[in-house]
């Protein structure tokens, strides 16, 4: 038994994979505990108000996947991108051209059977995100513009894009609010409960998740992407074509960020309102931290961005402590999680402690 | 001069106006990536540094106290990001984006917690604008008008003319080849980013004491991301970033102006945005960082 803990501690301060993130996320609970116990509340309160929230009933569990839906997809977009060394900053903005996609394809009455105008306007969403995602890729190639800066750029411009539609040639008849029409029945995602906005995406987005990582890690394409990331350079020498590998990764990782547009779009809100999103594409940045950029990583640190906002809810309703926490939980989560050296540092000195 | 008079003047006084924080934030982010981090934690700088100004001027009722609180609330998520990725070797990416979350979070949950209050704080004594007398444009802009003259002329002047300067932009060029020949690397990336921190304070405090007279949710409103921008654009060059941010600060002024015009107002404020993208396309081609951003000396 000795030995056994002796080997764990022993794996815990080498800090191998799954161990690290793991140990970084309760020490960022335990540092907001902290933080929230410093501004004179109950640390256990909130945490068990957060969890009954997320939880303690049905509608909880679901809320918690509603959530995690759009984080999976914002989350996968900035890995796919990250992988190819690009950092996707845009993945916001091609989450609004998506759900522009969607909603110009899924309000149309076009007579077509669910089977067809479904996939049609998912299709949609895929396409808006990958050719605004694709631009930037292109003016990295061409122009040797940072993608950085082009991402938060075309951010903006997105939002007021989709909110000049909204305001002008998309409104809804009689709509007092910006958005569109509601979504024709044939394109309308099923929902997995028929009280609960949780559609059947979420399963589309655990599937893209998995499809990534075989994709990067099984075919060629993924490799010359892998390559790329890993030393560009070396890659050209290699014979492989640097600007074609960028392009192509930045539009697919703007046609998953479209995808979470779709979702919310067809199987949320089932209209296109504006400022739909509470962030979801800096949120989605932080789920690829807390995933360490691993695609499969990407189902659960969404679930867990996804429990705490559902449980900021609860917290807002049973609790006095401000909903704020949980994003300060968040940031924590992001900071701590992407510093293993860091955590390693900490443990290290508790560890010192311990021997004595 | 009649339309020079009832239009160009107005628009070019608040384009000043609006450019002074820029130019203080991006001229922080030089320091920062010129010594090698990159400066993606603008936001929360100016976030926290428009806060802690409004906090200072409540409790002693002395803008000048307030300023002084506002570029130490600046240098502190500074020092957290300087920690983070020069110390701990966290990817600054991730390390400024999370930051940002923080102080956009952190803010709001104290303005609750200090003010009961989650929109706005009380309102605080501010920064007297009548310094510039009757001189066209300056009249309306504050002795900050002086200050961020000052600070351009001496960041570019620190940057490519000292000493300091010069080992700053060798560790972010080359930190392996500053730690050889006897730099302390460590020590001047703290200092680049610390730098940044109190610039970026300042800009956020402009705009909670010298533009409003108080502290509002989500305050910087993206602006340490135009910031980041800027500073790229300008290739991190206090001379080359002036001219960006006031190109900003137009469109900032012509978007106020236009929108009493009856235009759409979600096109309008699109267009610094396009402009940015449009100049990073055709204006400014293959800005490369120092090479030496991200790296650490033992690289």
């Amino acid at each position: 038994m000795k030995t056994f803990l002796k080997n764990q501690w022993a794996r815990l301060r080498r800090l191998e994979e799954p161990v690290l993130p793991l140990a970084a996320f309760l020490m960022s609970l335990i540092l907001s505990g902290i933080i929230m116990a410093l501004c004179g509340y109950n640390p256990f309160e909130a945490y068990g108000a957060i969890l009954v929230g997320a939880f303690g009933s049905l509608r909880g569990i679901v809320n918690t996947f509603v959530q995690a839906t759009p984080l999976i997809f914002t989350g996968l977009a900035y890995t796919f991108a990250k992988k190819a060394s690009l950092i996707n900053l845009g993945v916001e903005g091609q989450m609004y051209m998506g759900a522009l996609g969607t909603a110009l394809i899924g309000t149309l009455n076009l007579g077509l059977p669910a089977c067809l105008h479904l996939p049609l306007a998912i299709l949609a969403g895929f396409l808006f995100g990958a050719l605004y995602g694709g631009i930037i890729g292109f003016l990295k190639v061409r122009f040797g513009s940072n993608e950085v800066v082009a991402g938060v750029m075309m951010n903006t411009i997105a939002t007021c894009i989709v909110g000049y539609l909204l305001n002008g040639p998309l409104l809804a008849e009689g709509s007092v609010s910006a958005q569109t029409e509601r979504v024709a029945e044939t394109a309308q995602l099923p929902r997995v409960f028929s009280q609960y906005q949780l559609s059947y995406a979420i399963f589309l987005a655990i599937a893209a998740c998995i499809f990534v990582a075989w994709f990067l890690n099984r075919t060629t394409f993924g490799y010359e992407l892998r390559a790329v990331g890993i030393n560009a350079k070396a890659s050209e020498t290699a014979g492989i074509s640097i600007a074609k590998v960028m392009i192509i990764a930045m539009c697919v990782s703007g046609g998953i960020a479209g995808l979470a547009g779709a979702n919310q779009v067809l199987g949320v809100d089932r209209r296109l309102i504006n400022n739909f999103s509470p962030g979801y594409g800096f949120n989605g940045i932080a789920v690829a931290a807390l995933a360490s950029d691993h695609p499969i990583g990407v189902i659960l640190a969404g679930t867990v961005f996804g429990l705490l906002s559902t449980g900021a809810t609860e917290l807002n309703r049973t609790t006095s402590v401000p909903v704020e926490f949980v994003g300060v939980i968040q940031a924590m989560v992001v900071i701590f999680v992407a510093a293993p050296l860091l955590i390693r540092d900490i443990l290290h000195i508790d560890g010192k402690r311990r021997n004595k | 001069m009649e339309f020079f008079l009832a239009y160009l003047v107005p628009i070019l006084t608040s384009t000043v106006y609006m450019a002074t924080p820029l130019i203080f934030a991006s001229i922080g982010g030089a320091f920062s990536v010129r010594g090698g981090v990159m400066a993606l934690g603008l936001e929360s700088m100016m976030m926290c540094g428009a806060f802690c100004a409004v906090l200072g001027s409540y409790y002693t009722s002395s803008w000048a106290f307030g300023l002084l609180c506002g570029i130490l609330g600046g240098m502190l998520i500074a020092l957290f990001h300087a920690i983070l990725s020069v110390r701990y070797r966290m990817n600054q990416v991730i390390s400024g984006i999370g930051l940002n979350l923080l102080a956009t979070a952190a803010t709001t949950l104290l303005m609750q917690v200090i003010w009961k209050n989650k929109g706005t704080s009380e309102l605080v004594v501010s920064i007297d604008k009548t310094i510039g007398g009757p001189i066209p444009i300056l009249s309306g802009q504050s002795f900050n008008f002086f200050v961020m003259v000052a600070v351009a002329v001496l960041s570019w002047i620190v940057l490519f003319r000292t000493r300091y300067g010069l080992r700053l932009r060798m560790v972010g060029e080359q930190p392996k080849a500053a730690s050889a020949v006897g730099l302390k690397v460590h020590g001047l990336k703290y200092s680049g980013v610390l730098i940044c921190g109190a610039l970026a304070g300042y800009g956020g405090a402009f705009l909670s004491l010298d533009q409003l007279n108080m502290f509002v949710r989500g305050m910087t409103a993206g602006r340490g991301y135009i910031a980041v921008a800027i500073a790229i654009l300008g290739r991190y060059n206090p001379g080359h970033i002036v001219p960006f941010a006031l190109l900003f600060g137009f469109c900032d002024a012509l978007q106020i102006y236009l929108q009493g015009q009856g235009v759409s107002a979600q096109l309008i404020q699109m267009l610094p945005y396009l402009m940015t993208l449009i100049v990073l396309a055709v204006g400014v081609k293959h800005i490369q960082p120092p090479a030496g951003v991200g790296k650490h000396e033992t690289d």
